[in-house]
């Protein structure tokens, strides 16, 4: 069941969020135009990183379609795949029914 | 004339502490670090005592750093900052290239698969933790040090079941002495306490009973009420050195690494021979160019099986002769539990500090004698004041494989 509070969050404060949990990182640093090389993350620290994402978001990334500089790419590049998959699963139930 | 090596570099994580001196001093006082097992799955088996290490990651790591590090890569990195420490090396870029390091290790990242085959199997996840390879493979611990110290000579993992670590310490001290590398971090991890761990263990019928009045005093090496092993976990870490550059830059030394003998039986995959073990400690004696009463303590690989008390027992006897009856042999196991891919090394740093302390420590619980096990035990009572100038550690293994170590006191 999803809190009323995750549901007014923005995807970029769940986000945000998850980069503190994630990496002890302090909410000040975590700007849309923060990039993740300034944060010190390197690609398999991206790579370990989406398996929560995809957690939080109840969303499968494909693999290679996750090129993202800054948090606003990644933002942006959730907010697609979450309209993605919501329409595919729409699609699928109005197949089933 | 060959190469000497130098032993310049301690570190140790425990079920008798996570220092040098904690273990040191656990050990002498005879103090088990064997205790009744805490986890949710103890009370479905048949065997709940172990020997675990009482460790924090996050006094060691950060938390990104844990996210892809097995307990098994924890315990071996934070042995190794001990040893690298304790040496007080500084390499440059040219020297780095001659250091490396070679891990021993049997079973690799056993929680991280733990965790896999749980998500997979139990839970159906249609997808693992991201960086479960990199936590399973066996080689992690050895690269995870490699990477922190920048040593870029040869890295290696050796996985020869409970002689991993003796066999790890043993090649990298033939790098040095042959020219190949200056500077060696060797030993083992492990950390395998896991249910399937127990499970696996406890199906080969050879973990020992409770001890009903104590279960700290479960493990009784060369003891005629013995009943099997006690699992344990931990890591054990030494710099090995060249002589003359450690000489130079006046290290602390604490031994000269001397002998090592290596041999497999070819016989069975489980029970020990006489010949494998005496053919191991005499090619280290003659490595080391030495004679059978120049050794004095012997660490035994003593792991309270019927099978291993016995035949060591005969070895030794085999290869010491009429002196078998008059060396000092004892087995720690007692206390610290059988470590595995650990042992080798941890037991081989009890031995170096037989002679930093000039004492010998104890075979504790060992209160009813074997009349088949009939050697100098030094039975639940370590001994301080006595003169250790020369010590062998032993290490015998699952498979066949045995290793034995000597190391003698450097004078100065």
């Amino acid at each position: 069941m999803i809190r009323e509070e995750e549901t007014l969050s923005t995807t970029f404060e769940r986000l945000q969020q998850l980069f503190v949990a994630h990496f002890d990182y302090n909410i000040e640093e975590l700007t849309p135009t923060t990039t993740l090389e300034n944060l010190g993350l390197d690609s398999l620290d991206i790579i370990e990183f989406m398996f929560d994402i995809e957690n939080e978001f109840n969303i499968r990334i494909p693999d290679r379609e996750f090129k993202v500089t800054t948090i606003q790419d990644m933002v942006d590049a959730l907010d697609r795949f979450i309209s993605e998959q919501d329409s595919e699963q729409d699609i699928g139930s109005s197949i089933h029914e | 004339m060959k190469r000497r090596v130098a032993v310049t570099g301690l570190g140790i994580i425990s079920p008798c502490g996570n220092t040098i001196d904690d273990f040191s001093s656990n050990l002498m006082a005879g103090k088990s670090g064997v205790r009744r097992i805490s986890s949710a799955y103890s009370s479905l088996l048949s065997v709940k005592i172990a020997a675990e290490v009482d460790f924090s990651p996050l006094d060691y790591f950060i938390k990104k750093q844990l996210s892809g590090m097995d307990r098994v890569s924890q315990f071996a990195l934070a042995a190794a900052s001990q040893a690298w420490k304790d040496s007080e090396l500084s390499l440059d870029a040219k020297e780095k290239e001659r250091a490396g390091v070679y891990m021993g290790c049997g079973m690799g990242g056993g929680n991280a698969i733990e965790d896999l085959y749980d998500q997979l199997f139990k839970h159906n996840a249609d997808r693992v933790k991201p960086l479960t390879v990199l936590m399973v493979m066996n080689n992690a611990s050895a690269s995870h040090i490699s990477i922190e110290y920048g040593l870029s000579g040869p890295c290696l993992t050796l996985s020869t079941a409970c002689a991993s670590s003796a066999n790890a310490i043993g090649e990298a001290f033939r790098q040095i002495r042959d020219g190949y590398a200056d500077v060696m971090l060797a030993g083992g991890a492990e950390a395998f306490l896991t249910y399937g761990g127990f499970r696996s263990w406890e199906a080969l019928r050879i973990l020992a009973a409770e001890d009903p009045g104590d279960p700290s005093k479960s493990c009784k090496p060369f003891s005629k009420n013995r009943t099997g092993l006690v699992l344990g976990e931990g890591a054990a870490m030494v710099v090995l050195e060249e002589m003359e550059r450690a000489v130079r830059r006046g290290a602390p030394v604490y031994a000269e690494l001397i002998g090592y003998g290596s041999t497999s039986d070819a016989g069975h995959i489980t029970r020990p021979s006489l010949e494998g073990q005496a053919r191991a400690m005499a090619e280290a004696l003659k490595d080391a160019g030495l004679l059978p009463e120049d050794i004095d303590y012997i660490n035994a690989h003593g792991t309270a099986t019927e099978w291993n008390d016995l035949l060591e027992t005969q070895a030794i006897k085999k290869v010491f002769g009429d002196y078998a009856c008059r060396v000092p042999v004892s087995s720690t196991k007692s206390m610290h539990g059988h470590t595995m891919g650990a042992a080798g090394a941890m037991e081989f740093i009890v031995s170096l500090l037989a002679i930093r302390n000039q004492a010998v420590p104890p075979t504790t619980n060992l209160d009813q004698p074997d009349p088949e096990c009939d050697l100098d035990y030094v039975p639940n009572i370590g001994r301080t004041g006595v003169t250790v100038n020369t010590v062998m550690s032993n290490a015998f293994a699952f498979g066949g494989t045995n290793a034995a170590l000597i190391a003698r006191k450097v004078k100065g």
